[in-house]
């Protein structure tokens, strides 16, 4: 079990932690750094103040409660659906492949692919806004045609890892991959 | 039959000065006439901006539009100049792939190239190579980092 710290396309420092359960069973964690106590608080002061500003000017109390509630349905519809505290991918080899994340309020979503559907997980490099990514993907085989591609499934999405990352985790699958080819 | 070398040498000279970008007079007297006639142009939308319209019934010219538009126009062609960038930017964004999309992998090209027998003395037909074989010789192998 080796915990690595690693750094993500913004720049921000990211973690990955790799547990080698066996020799056909690998797990990957890779950990986004926490919400931020002083952003939650710099965000909340603007979005108050300028509903105080509009308070001020326009003497209608309802702008106040709506800037309230609107503060806190967003941080909780934050908090419950977009910010994704870690990532595992889950490698077992001739079973298949588990990716699951795990949003900061507890919630986990789970997708599980058989090793039968899995053509190859490879290191690709797309545009993604203004700039070229690495990215790590899972190819899925055609159920007709078993060397073409039917669809891609990118991992690591909120935490995108940069290439020294990847290539450790790449590194590590393609030992597995080779052998329950 | 092959035609003589310089002949051909002739023929390929005239075939691609058709599309060179230098400098030709019949290009100089094009952009003469575009700067006359927008010179022209700027005038004349001066003079139906400035002159009471009164003066112009009295002329003859009677259908034109309202003088709002002298103003108007312009200010429209402005905000629609500046609205065209920033569309541009957003249909450039729109229109490339998103990370999960096979165009990032394969497009209908690669999918449908011929692959030939491997002979020894013979060099290789240009085709697109399958990204797994990439990234093993990039990634797995020592020598690239």
């Amino acid at each position: 079990m080796a915990e690595e710290e690693f750094t993500d396309i913004n720049g921000n420092s990211i973690s990955l932690e790799c547990h080698t359960h066996s020799s056909f069973c690998k797990e990957f964690t890779v950990t986004s750094p926490k919400l931020s106590l002083r952003r939650v608080m710099v965000i909340t002061c603007c979005v108050w103040l300028f509903a105080y500003a509009v308070f001020f000017f326009t003497a209608n109390t309802a702008v106040l409660s709506s800037a309230i509630i609107l503060t806190l349905v967003g941080m909780m519809v934050h908090i419950h659906f977009v910010k994704v505290d870690h990532e595992t991918l889950l490698v077992i080899g001739s079973l298949g492949v588990q990716l699951s994340s795990s949003y900061a309020s507890g919630r986990e979503s789970t997708t599980f692919i058989e090793m039968s559907k899995l053509k190859d997980i490879v290191i690709n490099e797309a545009i993604y806004m203004q700039s070229i990514i690495y990215y790590l993907c899972i190819l899925i085989k055609d159920p007709v045609d078993s060397e073409k591609v039917s669809s891609v499934v990118p991992l690591f999405q909120s935490s995108k890892p940069r290439l020294n990352c990847l290539v450790e985790v790449y590194r590590s699958c393609q030992e597995i991959l080779t052998e329950s080819r | 039959e092959a035609l003589p070398f310089r002949l051909q040498l002739k023929i390929r000279r005239s075939e691609m000065q058709v599309n060179s970008p230098s400098p030709v007079p019949e290009r100089a007297i094009y952009g003469f006439v575009l700067f006359l006639a927008a010179q022209l142009g700027f005038f004349l939308y001066l003079l139906w901006a400035v002159v009471p319209d009164v003066w112009l019934h009295w002329v003859g010219l009677t259908y034109w539009p309202q003088k709002y538009w002298a103003l108007a126009g312009p200010v429209y062609l402005l905000v629609c100049l500046v609205v065209c960038f920033v569309l541009l930017f957003g249909v450039n964004m729109i229109n490339t792939a998103p990370l999960a999309s096979l165009h990032n992998i394969s497009d209908a090209f690669s999918r449908s190239q011929r692959v030939d027998e491997d002979h020894a003395a013979v060099i290789p037909r240009l085709r697109d190579l399958s990204i797994s074989e990439i990234n093993q010789k990039f990634y797995l192998t020592q020598t690239h980092s």
